[in-house]
């Protein structure tokens, strides 16, 4: 268990993460989500103990990794953004490297190695300088790396970053793999790897939290004010007049691409107010045919998008200011 | 400690560098070996080896310049910290590697002198392995301070060159002591004048005017009346103290046969002070 309390981390007078305090419980996999610059890296780097937090205190199965570091990194296993590894050494002496600075029992060592060889599929290329792997195959060893002794937690910021469609599947099946014995921690901005492994996402924007919940709920609760998606047989101005006397329609997004002769818009009411049944008889009434009509269904990635406000600000991200949207 | 040490050698043989540094090392003692002590017909090796002492400017940075800024730049730093090691086994592990590689080298010119003793009798072994153990301690300092200014950067480059310009200023300390006037009266102004950049620095750590001023005003005061009241004790501070950074010039001795405890303290002191720094300044980097 990860427990953080009050974390804050000051560089300067910038504060990358701004009082972050959160439970990672046995078991899970938590998903941790955030634009570029969130402070995601920067609180894994303090969770494993590679940078000391400015205030706040992180226990690792009860054990401040303040007071006693090396208990405390025993139980975590870290593969860093990007995979700390020797480029001049090959992939088993890498490995044997690692089970030796983590403390594997000489005689353990090489069967271990071995053991998660063979279960991150890296076993064909033991033998190769690590120099010539591909970035799937390095991404793997990384992963090795941090499976390394078996610890209870594992953390891993971002690991399929730079991966081909397929490999970060085959990623994907590791990490699940991994949850049936480890806790593991998670970031990523692959909204769908963090819907198909988590059982538990942390959302968090400019060094604080958002929101901490299931995959589902998140997106449950944001689909209540999502919006409705019409197409109409109709001009664009036939079927604003009729639609201007719903006056809890607060917002009007119309579709770039539609069929001839018809417009799709998308309606945001106030509050979410269910107003299908209206729209339906008003259409009728005009005589404007309804082609169709559904609620939008919001992807984890779009409520992402939602409750980070739109796309990082540090990174070039834009907010989309309100006159853009009509 | 141990797993870090043999990784480190592992890595030093498996790319060049390391068949560079021993062939390099060996080859140009040998040359001054033949010259000196063969060809020169000397049975003199102490003083061949106080001649190559050169060496260590070129080669030291070479071997001790990736030795913690390429952990830096590759993020390997990052498995090393987060793994349950410690910072001090690290920075042994790695200096300990370092020195078996140059201890290699101690290793096989030990064996000159014997060679010379097999022609002439009437060397003195002892005065010889004296020169032996302080060309080996010299070279262990080296190595310290070289991988402490590697631990400042994440360029192999800058660490050479680094380390290249610190150790060419402790080479030829003695010269550029010699050429500093050594009266009291030009000490005190040397004195007065470093401190005013010592307060220099400190404001522009600090950013705040009163402190320094107040700092400079003290300190200048300090020293002016530590002068009217003992003037002798200004008589040639200035080089005594850079003295003290002239590794090499601490060499001499041994180079002459005499095996110093005084030199044998100095060397072990700048190894203990050099890896202190090196684990602080892995340390900080959490900090900051």
């Amino acid at each position: 268990m990860i427990e953080v309390k009050h974390l804050i981390k000051r560089y300067g007078k910038h504060a990358a993460v701004n009082d972050l305090s959160f439970t990672v419980e046995n078991g899970k996999v938590v998903g941790f989500l955030g634009p570029n610059g969130a402070g995601k890296s920067t609180t894994m780097n303090m969770i494993t103990g590679y940078t000391a937090p400015t205030e706040g205190h992180i226990l690792v199965d009860g054990v401040d990794i303040a007071d006693n570091p090396s208990v405390a990194k025993k139980n975590i296993g870290y593969l860093p953004e990007i995979p700390p590894l020797y480029p001049d050494l090959r992939v088993r002496e890498y490995l044997n490297f690692v089970a030796e600075i983590k403390g594997v029992k000489r005689k353990d060592r090489s069967k271990m190695v071995n053991e998660i060889m063979s279960r991150v599929k890296i076993v064909d290329v033991s033998e190769r300088l690590i120099r010539h792997l591909s970035k799937g195959y390095k991404q793997r060893v990384g992963l090795a790396e941090a499976m390394m002794n078996y610890p209870s937690m594992i953390i891993l910021d971002e690991p399929s970053v730079g991966l081909d469609p397929g490999q970060t599947i085959e990623m994907r099946e590791i990490i699940k793999d991994l949850a049936k014995e480890h806790t593991v921690l998670l970031s990523s901005h692959i909204m769908q790897e963090i819907s198909a492994v988590c059982n538990e996402v942390i959302i968090i924007n400019e060094g604080k939290i958002i929101t901490i919940d299931t995959p589902q709920n998140i997106v449950d609760r944001m689909n209540t004010n999502s919006g409705l998606h019409l197409v109409i047989k109709a001009t664009k101005e036939e079927a604003k007049s009729v639609l201007r006397n719903i006056t809890e329609i607060v917002d009007v997004k119309y579709d770039e691409i539609c069929e001839d002769g018809c417009i799709g818009m998308m309606l945001y009411t106030r509050d979410g107010i269910d107003i299908r049944e209206r729209v339906f008889y008003m259409l009728a009434e005009a005589k404007l045919p309804l082609l169709s009509m559904g609620k939008e269904e919001l992807t984890l990635e779009q409520a992402f998008i939602r409750l980070t406000g739109e796309g990082s600000r540090q990174f070039g991200g834009r907010k989309t200011k309100k006159g853009e949207k009509k | 400690m141990f797993a870090i040490y043999k990784k480190e050698l592992l890595q030093y043989f498996t790319s060049m560098i390391g068949f560079v540094f021993l062939s390099f090392f060996l080859v140009i003692l040998g040359i001054y070996f033949w010259f000196s002590n063969i060809a020169g017909a000397s049975g003199n090796f102490e003083q061949t080896l106080g001649n190559v002492t050169f060496l260590f400017i070129i080669l030291m940075p070479i071997i001790t310049m990736r030795v913690i800024a390429e952990e830096n730049r590759q993020k390997t730093d990052q498995l090393l910290l987060t793994s349950p090691v410690s910072v001090t086994k690290v920075v042994w592990g790695k200096f300990l590697a370092i020195v078996s590689l140059y201890a290699a080298i101690v290793l096989v010119i030990s064996t000159y002198p014997l060679f010379l003793k097999h022609y002439n009798n009437e060397i003195f072994l002892s005065s010889a392995y004296s020169g032996i153990i302080g060309f080996f301690l010299l070279g262990c300092a080296y190595i310290a301070i070289g991988m402490f200014l590697s631990s400042l950067t994440e360029s192999q480059l800058i660490a050479a060159v680094l380390s290249f310009i610190v150790m060419i200023i402790t080479y030829i300390m003695p010269t550029l002591t010699g050429m500093l006037p050594s009266d009291g009266k030009s000490q005190v102004i040397i004195v007065a004048v470093v401190w005013i950049l010592v307060c220099v620095a400190s404001y522009s750590a600090m950013k705040n005017v009163f402190v320094s001023v107040l700092l400079a005003i003290f300190g200048e005061g300090a020293v002016f009346i530590i002068y009217g009241m003992n003037p002798k004790l200004y008589d040639s501070l200035i080089v005594k103290i850079l003295n003290a950074f002239s590794v090499a010039a601490r060499y001499d001795d041994f180079t002459l046969g005499i095996l110093e405890v005084n030199s044998i303290v100095y060397y072990l002191s700048i190894i203990l002070i050099f890896v202190y720094l090196t684990i602080q300044m892995i340390n900080r980097k959490r900090f900051n």
